[in-house]
C-alpha cells in the first residue's frame, strides 16, 4: 500500500478525532446549569448554598470565565497528554473511574459476543446445508425477530420467567456468574441474530462461486468443501461485518447494563450525565466514539492491504453493501 | 421520470414486480390505517383516562389487554402510543434523510475542498453510538421529547449523506447526465430532474430501515427514564411506568413491547422486499 494513501488516512483520522471532540466539547459548552455550582455541590455534598466567592474562585480554577476556544483548547490539551481531570461526582481521577467499571461491560460484552457467535455459526451452518428446510427457516425468522426484538423488553420477558416465574436466577445486580447469566443471554441474542443473517448470506455466496463445483467434480467430499473452503470464504467478510458491529454491542451492552440495574460503563454513563459530572461523560462519550473511530479505519485500512478491489474509494461502498445484506 | 424509465428499461418484469409490491403495500398500509382508526373512534377510553377501580385487571371483554396500575386501558393507550413511537421516529428519521441528502448532494456536487470537509464532519458525527449521543444529549439537556429528538436527528443524518454521495458519484459518471450537461441544462434543474429520482430509491430503502432502528432506539430510551416521559403513552414509556408491577400483573409488560416488535418486524420486512426488488431492478 503506497504510503501517500496511509498518511492520507491518518491524516482524515485525526481531522476525525479532533471534529470528534469538537462536537462532545461544544455539547457540554451549551449544556444548561451553573458547572461551578455542580462542582460546589460535588465537593460540599453537605452544604446547603454557595457564596458567590466560592463559585467564582471554582470559576477560576477550571477556567469556565475563559472564551469557548480557549477552553476547549485547555481541555484538548489535557485530554491529549493523558490527564482527563477528576471526577466532580467523587473526585476520584476519570481514568481510575473508567478502569473500575470497564471490566464488567467487557465481560457482559465478550459473553454475548461468545455466545451469540457459537450459535450463529451452528444455526448457519444447519441452514445452508439444507436451503428452504425447516432449520433455514426457523434461522431466518430468529434472524428476522432478533433484529426486531426490543433489548430492553427481552431482558424483562427473562427476568419475568426465569428469575420471577421459576426463581433459577438472580434478576438484577452485578456479583456471581449467575448474574451474568440473563444480561448476557439478551444481548447474546441480538448478536446471533445479526450474525446469522450475515454468515448465512456470505456461506451461501461462497457456495455459489465457481471453485466450489470444481473442487466436486475432483471428488472432495461435501463436509471437507464446507469445513475449508465454504467457512474460510465467509469468514473473511463476517469477521469485517464484527468489526462493525462492535459499535452495537456496546450500545446493547449499555442497554442490557441498565435493565439489569448491573454495573459498568452504561450505568456509569447514565449515572454521570444525570450527576451532571461533565469531566466522567467527556471522558466516556469520547471513549466510545473514539474506539468506533479506531477500529472502523483499522479495519479499511487492513481491507485495503488485503483487497486491491476496494482501494479506489471502493472499500466504503463494499461495507455499506454488506452491512444491508 | 423519462430518465427512470429509461435506465430501467432492459427490466420490464422487475419493475411490475415492484409495481405490484407497491399497490400490495399500499392496500395493507390503508387496511392498517382505516383499521387504528376505527380503534380512536370506538375505544369508549381516554389513554390518561385512570379508574382506580379496576387497577391492574387482566386481558378480559372490558379491556382487551387489560389494565395498568391507574387502571387505564392498556389497548388505548397502545393504539396512542403508536402516534408517539411510530411519529416520532418517522419525524426524526424524514429529518435526517433530508438534511443527509442535501448533504451528500452537495458534498458529490461541491468540489473536492468542501466534498473533504463535509465528509470528515459526517465521519465526525458517525463516531458517536446512536444510543450513547442520545443519553449524553438527553441527560444533559434534561430528558424530554424534544431533546430526545434534537440527539437522535443529531447522530440520524450521516448515513444518508454517505449514500447519496456515493450514489450520486457513480451518477456522475452516467451518459445520460453528461448529455443533460451538454445540453446546457441548469445545475438545478439536472439535480431535480436527474438525480433526485434515480437516488430516491436508495434513500427510500435506508429510510424505512433507519425508521425501524429509530423506533427501537426511542423506546429503550423512554424505558431508560431519557426520553419520553410518562405518563405519556410511548410504548417504552409504559413499560417503565408499568416495570414496577410487572410480577403481580405481567400483561401490563407484554403488550407494549410485542407492539415495537411487530412494529419494527413489519417495517424491516417491507424494507427487506423493497431492497432485494431494487436489487434485481438494477441487474435484471
Amino acid at each position: 500500500m503506497p504510503v501517500r494513501s496511509l498518511l492520507l488516512r491518518l491524516a482524515g483520522l485525526l481531522a476525525v478525532l479532533f471534529g470528534v471532540s469538537l462536537i462532545i466539547f461544544t455539547l457540554t459548552y451549551l449544556a444548561p446549569g451553573d458547572k461551578a455550582m455542580a462542582i460546589a455541590h460535588a465537593r460540599y455534598p453537605d452544604a446547603m448554598g454557595f457564596a458567590p466567592e466560592i463559585l467564582e474562585g471554582i470559576r477560576q480554577e477550571f477556567h469556565l470565565n475563559a472564551p469557548f476556544h480557549m477552553q476547549f483548547l485547555h481541555w484538548l490539551g489535557g485530554f491529549v497528554t493523558g490527564d482527563f481531570g477528576l471526577s466532580y461526582a467523587s473526585g476520584a481521577p476519570v481514568w481510575d473511574i473508567f478502569i473500575d467499571n470497564l471490566g464488567e461491560t467487557a465481560t457482559l460484552a465478550l459473553a454475548a459476543l461468545t455466545l451469540g457467535l457459537v450459535a450463529a455459526l451452528v444455526l448457519s451452518s444447519l441452514a445452508v446445508w439444507h436451503v428452504g428446510g425447516w432449520v433455514d427457516r426457523l434461522a431466518i425468522i430468529l434472524a428476522s425477530v432478533g433484529a426486531a426484538m426490543p433489548g430492553f423488553w427481552l431482558g424483562l420477558l427473562l427476568i419475568l420467567f426465569f428469575a420471577a416465574q421459576l426463581n433459577w436466577l438472580p434478576a438484577y445486580g452485578t456479583g456471581t456468574a449467575a448474574h451474568l447469566v440473563l444480561p448476557a443471554l439478551t444481548l447474546a441474542f441480538w448478536v446471533m441474530a445479526s450474525q446469522t443473517r450475515l454468515l448465512r448470506t456470505f456461506m451461501l455466496e461462497a457456495y455459489g462461486l465457481p471453485f466450489i463445483e470444481t473442487l466436486r467434480l475432483r471428488g472432495v467430499s461435501e463436509r471437507e468443501i464446507f469445513l475449508r473452503h465454504v467457512l474460510r470464504h465467509a469468514s473473511i467478510p463476517a469477521l469485517t461485518m464484527i468489526g462493525l458491529d462492535l459499535a452495537g454491542l456496546l450500545e446493547g451492552a449499555v442497554i442490557v447494563e441498565l435493565t439489569f440495574s448491573r454495573g459498568g460503563l452504561g450505568a456509569l454513563l447514565a449515572g454521570s450525565v444525570l450527576a451532571r459530572d461533565f469531566p466522567m461523560v467527556v471522558f466516556l462519550v469520547m471513549f466510545f466514539a473514539v474506539a468506533y473511530v479506531t477500529i472502523n479505519s483499522v479495519i479499511e485500512i487492513v481491507q485495503d492491504a488485503v483487497d486491491p478491489r476496494s482501494r479506489a474509494g471502493g472499500a466504503a461502498a463494499a461495507r455499506k453493501s454488506g452491512a444491508q445484506a | 421520470m423519462q430518465t427512470a424509465t429509461a435506465t430501467a428499461a432492459p427490466g420490464w418484469a422487475p419493475v411490475s414486480a415492484m409495481r405490484l409490491f407497491l399497490r400490495r403495500l399500499g392496500v395493507v398500509l390503508a387496511a392498517g390505517g382505516l383499521v387504528a382508526l376505527a380503534g380512536f373512534w370506538l375505544t369508549p377510553y381516554a389513554p390518561g383516562g385512570a379508574d382506580f377501580l379496576n387497577r391492574l385487571s387482566p386481558p378480559g371483554r372490558a379491556h382487551w389487554f387489560g389494565t395498568d396500575q391507574l387502571g387505564r386501558d392498556i389497548a388505548t393507550r397502545i393504539l396512542y402510543g403508536g402516534l408517539w413511537s411510530l411519529g416520532l421516529a418517522f419525524i426524526v428519521v424524514t429529518v435526517g434523510a433530508v438534511f443527509g441528502t442535501l448533504v451528500g448532494l452537495v458534498a458529490s456536487r461541491g468540489g473536492r475542498v468542501l466534498d473533504y470537509a463535509l465528509m470528515r464532519t459526517t465521519d465526525s458525527f458517525f463516531a458517536f453510538p446512536e444510543l450513547i449521543a442520545a443519553v449524553t444529549v438527553a441527560g444533559l439537556f434534561g430528558p424530554g421529547t424534544f431533546n430526545l429528538m434534537l440527539a437522535l436527528i443529531l447522530v440520524s443524518w450521516m448515513k444518508f449523506a454517505r449514500l447519496v454521495r456515493s450514489l450520486s458519484l457513480s451518477l456522475a459518471q452516467r451518459d445520460f447526465i453528461t448529455q443533460a450537461q451538454l445540453n446546457g441544462l441548469p445545475e438545478w434543474r439536472i439535480l431535480w430532474h436527474h438525480y433526485l429520482p434515480n437516488i430516491a430509491p436508495g434513500v427510500l430503502v435506508l429510510w424505512t430501515n433507519s425508521w425501524s432502528r429509530t423506533i427501537l432506539a426511542i423506546s429503550g430510551l423512554s424505558f431508560l427514564g431519557f426520553g419520553v416521559q410518562p405518563p405519556n403513552a410511548e410504548w417504552g414509556a409504559m413499560l417503565l411506568d408499568g416495570k414496577a408491577h410487572m410480577q403481580t400483573a405481567p400483561h401490563i409488560m407484554i403488550f407494549p413491547g410485542l407492539a415495537v416488535l411487530s412494529a419494527v418486524l413489519a417495517i424491516n420486512l417491507v424494507g427487506d422486499r423493497l431492497r432485494d426488488l431494487l436489487a434485481e431492478q438494477h441487474q435484471p
